[in-house]
């Protein structure tokens, strides 16, 4: 499965293209992997050897190349910081012990990162899940949304959104919804790669994930009408 | 196309791009600016895919469990186990390497001169040194034997693949001896197989 990139998140604001459409999907390319620079620095496949033959320094090295995008995965995918350290623990210990038997057929990060999700998947669907459909995970989630107009002329998100905020309102998603949002929209699968991962259909994938938006929506729309009530009070 | 239609189909496409949806989103503000909204959402959330880092606490568990499960190779005093296994054999690399440099410097200076003394050069050299390392080659595996069997395998591997390469370069040497890429070969290949055994060694971590 291609590495997927949402390069083109930062272009996609006009309105007439909706969502990630314009999104760079390099196959072979895998932006994530920066071209081998000349010089001093190893190369990622010097590393990979390396860490085959035991060695402690490449481990570290491949661990600091990609920590934070698996570790921010499964932040993302948990929102729980604990958990998500001890699932990024489990992908790179399950990483090592499989690497003598990474071929390169495909990208390090490639395989990584389908670990990575493989790993918090099992894990949420022992955690609470196991028998729970990706729409009941879901549930719960359009009952507690405030119910409003499109587009109703409230407080509006114009300008960029920020970081911690957006941050908070994934975290605040119903499972079922964060982890197509997350998936999607922020790790650059597609409906179709998801649908496999998640075990739903494509349509029920993009629903989801229509729904989540929409719900995080309402959530950044309140915390900016908070803010804003605070601000006129002080 | 009403608002309700325009919202059902935000959820069955990504792209807004019909030219229904256009008109309606250039009729309705409020459809446009839910619209524009979805988008800035999308836009924000590349920010998250890097956006943590985890606490030093997960790489030192990593680290624990990759020794305790013997993927990492044992720390061992640096001098004293390579000094005892190798004894007076500990310097043929790094002096195979020095000489194979020397030589690098010697050709490149003198790639005009002679031909057939060079070739009379780097047969030799490369004669000494592949007969220095094939000396070694069973106490490298002795080396690695302590460690995984996985590890084992992959370091014979390595090393019937560097032989090979020797062999292969060596030959090429042979046939063409003022074929500058081939003696390029020769020496990246003894170069190869001084990394392989400076891997095998002991060597102290950070």
């Amino acid at each position: 499965m291609p590495l997927p990139s949402h390069q083109s998140h930062a272009n996609s604001t006009t309105q007439t293209t909706y969502a990630a459409s314009q999104r760079v999907r390099p196959e072979t390319g895998d932006l994530t992997e920066p071209r081998q620079q000349q010089g001093a620095e190893p190369s990622e496949a010097d590393l990979i050897q390396r860490a085959k033959l035991g060695d402690a320094e490449a481990f570290q090295a491949l661990y600091d190349k990609h920590k934070r995008r698996v570790y921010s995965l499964c932040l993302r995918m948990t929102a729980n910081t604990a958990e998500a350290e001890d699932l990024a623990q489990e992908a790179f210990l399950q990483l090592y012990r499989k690497i003598a038997t990474f071929r390169g057929e495909s990208a390090f990060s490639t395989w990584l990162h389908r670990l990575s999700v493989n790993v918090v998947l099992m894990h949420l669907r022992k955690k609470s899940l196991p028998s729970v459909s990706l729409e009941e995970m879901t549930q719960g989630g359009e009952e507690e949304s405030p119910k409003k107009d499109f587009g109703a002329d409230d407080v509006a998100l114009t300008g960029s959104i920020d970081r911690m905020q957006l941050q908070r309102a994934v975290e605040s998603l119903p499972p079922g919804y964060r982890m197509i949002f997350v998936l999607h929209d922020i790790e650059g699968y597609e409906h179709n790669e998801i649908a496999k991962i998640a075990g739903c259909s494509i349509g029920n994938s993009k629903s989801q994930l229509h729904k989540a938006r929409m719900k995080l929506r309402d959530l950044l729309k309140m915390n900016r009408a908070e803010k804003a009530g605070k601000s006129r009070v002080g | 196309m009403t608002c309700v239609e325009l919202h059902q189909s935000l959820a069955e496409q990504e792209d807004v791009g019909s030219w229904e949806q256009r008109t309606h989103l250039r009729e309705c503000p409020a459809c446009s600016t839910l619209v524009r909204e979805l988008n800035l959402i999308v836009a924000a959330a590349g920010q998250l895919q890097e956006a943590d880092e985890p606490s030093p606490r997960v790489w030192n568990s990593i680290e624990a469990a990759l020794r305790q499960e013997g993927l990492i190779r044992p720390q061992r005093p640096f001098v004293s186990s390579f000094g005892a296994r190798w004894g007076a054999a500990r310097w043929l690399v790094p002096a195979a390497a020095m000489l194979l440099l020397a030589l690098g410097i010697y050709m490149r200076r003198e790639s005009q001169a002679d031909h057939a003394a060079q070739q009379a050069l780097v047969t030799s050299m490369g004669n000494q040194v592949a007969s220095q390392s094939d000396l070694n080659d069973d106490e490298l595996m002795q080396e690695v034997a302590e460690n995984e069997p996985a590890m084992k395998t992959q370091y014979a591997e390595n090393l019937r693949q560097v032989n090979e390469s020797i062999r292969d370069a060596q030959g090429l040497v042979n046939e063409s001896p003022n074929d500058a890429d081939a003696r390029r070969s020769l020496m990246d290949a003894y170069h190869q197989k001084s990394m392989l055994f400076e891997m095998a060694m002991d060597r102290p971590l950070p």
